[in-house]
């Protein structure tokens, strides 16, 4: 395997004034931060309210669980595959939680801790089988990704409504709240204080999770194989990387990665209720907006991440500006076709 | 396949704009966002009577032949859209209390286990061959349900229907459990209550054109210019009927408005829970009431602990047991087209609106006395 890392070019720069302009300019991550920062300060200073440190970690946290399950889907669309399944799976995974949470007929060993640990626990394994059965029926089957995803999504909704007859969970335990837990709220942080102390666990997973996750795409032998599979398929399989493996890969750690989104999710709320929103169209979006390309092989995490925080703080901005909120989703949609605009322009310049 | 894949992502982004602006492009008059543009009939303020209303033209259907049983025992059928769920055991239970105090009706509840229409004719058209006195029904459809109805009718068995209506010649009665009017009241009714007739509120609703929601926003607009002059409505937030949506709206809410938010109406079963979870993540109880429309065990852990104090629906045992009581007094003769109410046991007298509905009263409001009674 050692040999991928030096066939899959890691880009080396010079550095001088225009190259890190450009460099800057040239990435999607330091536009989205930009973009992020400048946002903010103008609403800011639009609207005092904003900058209210309750509303500045609700820009944060109010997108974690998408930015969360847009680790998964960031490898899946570099492999060059798609998942649309993940907004029905992950809102399977948040009422199972539940309902191991709340079950009462467990032998009288099974503590209430154990308890909690499976309902945080279980999940995230049953999505990393699900997401291996995806991942077979693609790679060993040759079913283009859409389908069988398509496929899942009925699946799983259907279930869900037979399962659940369309109720909802309450009463789930004490403890059980791990998405409301704040991890430093006696913890005096040097800057900003009042912020760090009002930040939620979801926002935590996040950024750490991204950061481990973006370091071992760039480093490490699989990840590095990720881009190598949907860049260049061919190339990649003369270099003796397995793209079975690789995908199998990827779509496992999708599953792996909406079973922790789903458990953030169930956790932040007293109701967890069957509804289903389009959340996998959110989480596409914030992929594509960050900067992952629909064609496969490039993109980061880091821009995924960033983007659900942008997508989060255009809905949030439009409606302390006073702005119509048909405007949402309009905007999202004009940032959508920007940036898959820009990205086949770059390939196109690119190839030429 | 890619490039297909592409072409399909860039054409959709690009027309969901344009869709999108052209429904913004509508003028709302000075109604809150979220209102529809019909006309409204708010109620009168407070706990002053409402005038009769406009009378209608009987539009019912009526049995054909049917044997006078007045007095006499009666079997009915119940056919709910659906058992199983806790809001139709909540009505069954409503049908046997009222049968139990009236001693000469037996009324059995026989539905399918999913709302399926097609299933539900089946149920009903096997009921019609057995042969009963009545039938009972909450309608999956209110076109489809008709035909077999109607043969009910011609076979002589009286028909009355509750929550779910049918087109209206399909059956004699429906029990119409809340008018627009009166929830849009019991909400405003129980913002003064808790905080003040001088209240500044938020909504969360569904989408501002979703016809139910957009009918009770238009009504609670209607009513607060009437009532509550002094009340100030700051915005409404669309939130689809989508949990995390309605708790993150219900955050920007608070934080956009701060100390001047008084109050948050929940217009979904969806909003109101989430919105109750984001005032109590926000350890704001009691200082931002949340009122809405929901059910019971959505509720409950809010209700429970102090947080939220009124939630406005009907109360589904009053309903079941309206409905029987209406069936009794069709077959006894004391309900007639053209008459302006019925009597109804427990509930007292109901009044008859739209031609052929019987108005089960105003909503019935859940609080932390009550809510635990319920299990839907």
């Amino acid at each position: 395997m050692a040999s991928i890392t030096q066939t899959v070019s890691v880009r080396r720069q010079r550095f001088s004034p225009s190259s890190i302009l450009r460099s800057v300019l040239g990435s999607q991550e330091s536009v989205l931060l930009l973009a992020l920062i400048l946002l903010i300060v103008w609403v800011g200073s639009e609207n005092r309210q904003f900058l209210a440190t309750r509303n500045m970690v609700n820009v944060f946290a109010g997108n974690a669980y998408i930015a969360i399950a847009a680790l998964g889907m960031t490898m899946v669309i570099i492999t060059g595959n798609i998942d649309i399944s993940v907004g029905s799976l992950m809102v399977t995974l948040s009422m199972l939680s539940g309902a191991i949470s709340v079950y009462d007929g467990y032998p009288s060993w099974v503590s209430t801790d154990l308890t909690i640990a499976l309902a945080w626990v279980l999940p995230v394994i049953v999505g990393a089988l699900v997401g291996a059965i995806i991942g077979f029926i693609v790679t060993y089957l040759r079913i283009p990704a859409i389908v069988v995803t398509l496929g899942f999504l009925s699946i799983l909704k259907g279930l869900l409504i037979i399962v659940s007859g369309g109720d909802r969970i309450t009463g789930m335990p004490k403890g059980y709240a791990l998405a409301q837990i704040r991890p430093l709220e006696d913890v005096s942080m040097p800057i900003f204080p009042a912020f760090f102390q009002t930040l939620t666990m979801p926002v935590f997973f996040m950024v750490i999770l991204t950061i481990l996750v973006a370091l071992w795409m760039r480093y490490s032998p699989t990840g590095r194989a990720l881009y190598a599979v949907g860049g260049n398929a061919e190339a990649a399989r003369l270099s003796g990387i397995s793209r079975h493996r690789v995908v199998m890969t990827a779509f496992i750690l999708n599953g792996v990665f909406v079973g922790i989104a789903a458990v953030m999710n169930a956790t932040q709320f007293s109701v967890i209720q069957v509804t289903l929103p389009p959340i996998e169209l959110t989480i596409i979006t914030a992929t594509v907006v960050g900067g992952v390309s629909i064609l496969g092989g490039t993109g980061t995490v880091v821009g995924a991440m960033l983007a659900a925080i942008f997508l989060n703080t255009i809905t949030k901005a439009l409606v302390f500006l006073d702005i119509s909120p048909f405007w949402t989703r309009a905007i999202q949609g004009m940032l959508i076709l920007i940036t898959v605009l820009a990205d086949l322009y770059r390939r196109h310049r690119q190839s030429a | 396949m890619r490039k297909f894949l592409t072409l399909i992502l860039v054409l959709s982004f690009v027309v969901a704009p344009f869709s999108v602006l052209t429904a913004a492009a509508q003028d709302d008059e000075d109604r809150w966002d979220g209102a529809d543009d019909l006309p409204v009939n708010p109620l009168p303020c407070g706990d002053e009577e409402a005038p009769a209303p406009e009378p209608k033209d009987y539009d019912g259907g009526q049995p054909v032949d049917p044997p006078d049983l007045a007095g006499e025992d009666i079997v009915l059928v119940d056919v709910p859209k659906l058992i199983g769920i806790g809001y139709f055991a909540a009505t069954t239970l409503g049908q046997q209390q009222a049968a139990e105090e009236l001693g000469n009706v037996e009324v059995t509840t026989d539905a399918p286990t999913e709302g399926n229409i097609d299933e539900q004719i089946t149920f009903i058209d096997n009921y019609i061959t057995r042969g009963v006195d009545g039938i009972l029904f909450a309608a999956n459809d209110p076109v489809a349900i008709g035909p077999v109805l109607k043969k009910a009718l011609e076979a002589g068995i009286h028909v009355v229907g509750y929550d779910a209506n049918a087109v209206p010649d399909a059956r004699e009665w429906f029990v119409n459990q809340a008018e627009f009017n009166g929830i849009a009241k019991a909400l405003l009714d129980s913002l003064a209550a808790e905080k003040g007739e001088d209240a500044s509120f938020g909504i969360v609703t569904s989408t501002f054109t979703t016809p139910n929601q957009a009918r009770w926003i238009s009504e609670m607009w209607a009513y607060a210019n009437e009532c509550y002059p002094d009340m100030t409505w700051l915005e409404t937030l669309e939130a689809q009927e989508d949990y995390n949506l309605s708790f993150e709206q219900s955050n920007t809410l608070i934080d956009k408005y701060g100390d001047e938010l008084d109050g948050l109406f929940g217009m979904t079963s969806v909003a109101t829970p989430a919105a109750a979870d984001a005032v109590t993540q926000a350890s704001l109880c009691g200082e931002v009431a949340v009122i809405g429309l929901a059910t019971p065990n959505a509720m409950k852990p809010f209700v429970n602990d102090g947080c939220v104090k009124s939630v406005v629906l009907w109360n589904p045992v009053d309903l079941g047991y309206a409905a029987v009581y209406v069936m009794r007094a069709i077959v006894d003769g004391t309900l007639e087209p053209g008459d302006t109410e019925v009597e109804a046991g427990r509930l007292g007298t109901l009044q008859i609106v739209n031609g052929s509905e019987v108005l089960l009263g105003p909503p019935f409001i859940y609080t932390e006395e009550n809510i635990n009674d319920f299990d839907f």
